[in-house]
């Protein structure tokens, strides 16, 4: 796990693709949050399916609630 | 670095908003970063934005800093499906520009129903890494010649929009071709980036087009990955393409979400 500037990075696997734009992702800590993806990666049209590992980026407000920010080539 | 200080934030705090790099905001509040904002020039020239924050005030400040640094017109891609992005986009002036379907593609010829189809007579189908490099490249100008004077680019999907003179074609070995005995006629770009395949364009000459040669390209390529164990591939169509969408729904391809552009 990262802290980047008061964002917490933390990295998992994509489980399940929801409709709303949302993805549930199972992090490496065990716990799983809801997450969208950030715009960068929305506007670089790259595709998140389940199984991807990625990188999220949790919200201090709310640490069920997460932001796609990079999907590793796996 | 240039700062624009705000009154309050979500929870009551001052907030900055700063560019930070070419092409990057931040958003901080008590030195924290809340929010990002980017900006980057599309292979076409066109500049579009992006904004990450949890919050809608966050999210609204730096619309408002980042738009008045940047020259228009500005575009911005959302999944229509994000209601509340959308909004804050409109809320910021952006109006919804264009909407492109996105599909996902079976590869299953018993699916597709491209089991048994029969080339059109005088075509063959060039594979993937045969093709001969300068008569796809003609081929390649002449289809984009043939869109501008025809619908126009701009109702493509942005990631088969032209790039600048001389690059539209980056890896040749990424193209099938169905071939006339002394030319070029059709093509179709396949990108494999992860574990999903996608169709990133296919076109065909507009004399030649009405012949099923876009079918018999798509049986090819779609035959290819069924016979390597890919189950899908996915494209992006623009929901006025009523020949693409045609295709599309005419080999079993399931519509799965869509995106809109939007553009101020």
């Amino acid at each position: 796990m990262t802290k980047h500037q008061g964002a917490i990075e933390v990295e998992g696997h994509v489980v399940e693709c929801l409709r709303s734009a949302m993805f549930t992702v199972q992090l490496d800590n065990g716990h799983r949050v809801l997450a969208h993806i950030s715009g960068k990666i929305r506007k670089n049209y790259i595709k998140i399916l389940p199984e991807d590992r990625v990188l999220v980026e949790l919200t201090p407000y709310d640490l069920t609630r997460g932001r796609i920010v990079f999907r590793y080539r796996n | 670095m240039n700062t624009k200080p705000f009154s309050s934030g979500p929870v009551g705090q001052a907030m900055v908003v700063a560019r930070v790099a070419e092409g990057q905001w931040h958003a901080l509040e008590d030195d924290l970063v809340v929010g990002r904002g980017h900006a980057v020039r599309r292979p076409d020239g066109r500049l579009f934005v992006s904004i990450d924050a949890w919050h809608a005030a966050t999210f609204d400040h730096l619309a408002e800093v980042m738009l008045a640094d940047l020259p228009a017109p500005l575009f911005t891609l959302v999944d229509e499906a994000d209601v509340e992005l959308t909004s804050s986009w409109q809320r910021a002036g952006f109006t919804i520009r264009r909407r492109e379907w996105e599909f996902a593609v079976p590869t299953d010829p018993r699916v597709t129903g491209l089991e048994t189809l029969l080339l059109p007579p005088g075509v063959r189908i060039v594979p993937a890494g045969e093709a001969d490099e300068d008569l796809l490249r003609n081929l390649d100008r002449a289809i984009r010649e043939e869109v501008e004077a025809g619908v126009g680019w701009h109702s493509m999907p942005a990631q088969v929009r032209p790039r600048p003179a001389g690059m539209t074609i980056v890896d040749p070995s990424r193209y099938t071709v169905a071939a006339a005995p002394d030319r070029y006629l059709g093509l179709v770009r396949m990108v494999t980036v992860t574990r999903q395949p996608r169709i990133g364009l296919i076109a065909v000459r507009v004399g030649e087009q009405r012949r099923g040669i876009a079918r018999a390209l798509l049986a090819h390529v779609l035959g290819t990955l069924h016979r390597r164990g890919t189950a899908a591939a996915c494209a992006e169509v623009d929901e006025t393409n009523q020949a693409a969408l045609a295709l599309f729904r005419g080999i079993a391809a399931r519509r799965t979400g869509s995106n809109l552009e939007l553009a101020r």
